[in-house]
């Protein structure tokens, strides 16, 4: 009979409460729905020894379903209350930290090849060279608890056509400033013809067999001149390696030297 | 004795409006906003002590906390979207004071939906399949 007691009392009490909520509001536009919410309580009230005996908690089963509806609402419906959403919050920060600290790392990679290039021009007298570097978090072995430091990954150089590169290593600062004023001028690639049979055939094939490996950097001058360039190039791919090494803390397998005239790659 | 307070910053608002409208009808609508807020901070205080009545009874007799809330939303929710669409309808905005009730209607319908749920799973699991 205790159940009978409860439920009676509930009843009573939410039938009230509805009666007064009713003359509390405001207008009558409201009035037909806030009566249709009130008069579904009113069921839900009378229905709840069966909602129980059926589903189990009646209660229960109404604050779960009202909590689903208050996370999947709108933005500004949910607070933010569920653990799941706190998870999201936490996925965001993280993202974003990431993003800010990629973001610090270019720039701080592009400050670094700024003054990678003003040295190299600086020592060598190379002018026009490109630098390009890789940054990225590594563990520092100093540090506890294995914290995550920037460092550089690799370093990629990039030297300017032979002209200007044998100008300047020939005369230094002096035909820097020559090839200032000469606009860079690269000329296509011709076509490379290969005869494995004979020497002495026609004249393009026989310009390019003694060197095959320079025949690329061909439209640049002539046979003689190439493999200069190519030692000049060697020799000045060499000295920024070298240089990149005692000033950066570097290995030099993270150096990387390309020179697009000669087409040399030293690493 | 707060009627008096009221209804005196009710009359003095209007006068106020009127003398200003021909002026300057903005800061007429300003002022209509300024007073409906002011009253409404009246209010609010003895709308509180209401619900914290009905709250504690409830508490102590033992009903349902989810029930409660429910009729403190749909109060809040008609209240709020009333007081806006007012104020809206006020400066002239027919058509955007009738949009806020209409919001404020299918909030409160919204607020329906757990419990339709409820109801109509229960009825279903007492019809024979």
């Amino acid at each position: 009979m205790t159940w009978l007691g409860g439920w009676l009392h509930e009843l009573i009490l939410v039938v009230l409460m509805a009666a007064f909520v009713e003359m509390l509001l405001p207008s009558k536009s409201m009035e037909r729905y806030a009566r249709l919410v009130l008069s579904l309580l009113i069921l839900l009230a009378m229905l709840s020894p069966l909602i129980s005996l059926l589903k189990g908690d009646a209660s229960k089963e109404l604050s779960a379903a009202v909590r689903q509806q208050e996370n999947s609402g709108w933005p500004g419906g949910g607070k933010g209350k569920g653990g799941e959403s706190l998870d999201q919050i936490l996925a965001d920060g993280r993202r974003l930290a990431a993003g800010a600290r990629d973001q610090s790392l270019k720039l701080a990679a592009e400050e670094i090849a700024g003054q990678m290039r003003d040295q190299i021009a600086g020592s060598t007298g190379a002018k026009g060279v490109k630098v390009t570097v890789a940054l990225g978090m590594g563990k520092n072995p100093e540090a506890p608890l294995g914290q995550e430091v920037p460092g550089i990954i690799s370093v990629t150089v990039v030297l300017p056509p032979p002209q200007g590169s044998a100008g300047s290593s020939t005369a230094g600062a002096a035909g820097g400033s020559g090839t200032e004023g000469s606009p860079i001028h690269i000329e296509p690639v011709k076509p490379v013809q290969i005869s494995l049979e004979d020497s002495s055939g026609d004249g393009s094939a026989g310009q390019a067999s003694p060197m095959p490996e320079d025949s690329v950097a061909a439209g640049a001058g002539s046979g003689g001149n190439d493999t200069r360039q190519a030692s000049e190039a060697d020799a000045e791919a060499g000295n920024i390696i070298r240089l990149l090494e005692e000033n950066w803390n570097l290995d030099p397998g993270q150096i990387k030297v390309q020179s697009t005239g000669a087409d040399t790659v030293k690493s | 004795m707060e009627i008096i307070q009221i209804v005196g910053i009710g009359i003095l608002a209007t006068v106020l409006i009127l003398v200003l409208k021909e002026q300057k009808p903005v800061f007429a609508f300003l002022l209509t906003t300024a007073a409906g807020i002011l009253i409404f901070l009246f209010l609010i205080g003895k709308i509180g002590m209401i619900l914290g009545t009905l709250e504690r009874v409830a508490e102590s007799s033992g009903m349902e906390m989810i029930h409660i809330k429910t009729v403190f939303k749909i109060i809040g929710i008609s209240y709020i979207a009333e007081f806006g669409a007012q104020i809206v309808r006020d400066a002239g905005q027919e058509s955007i004071a009738s949009k806020i009730e209409l919001a404020g209607k299918v909030l409160i319908m919204v607020l329906a939906v757990p419990i339709i749920s409820i109801i109509i799973e229960t009825v279903m699991k007492l019809l024979p399949a």
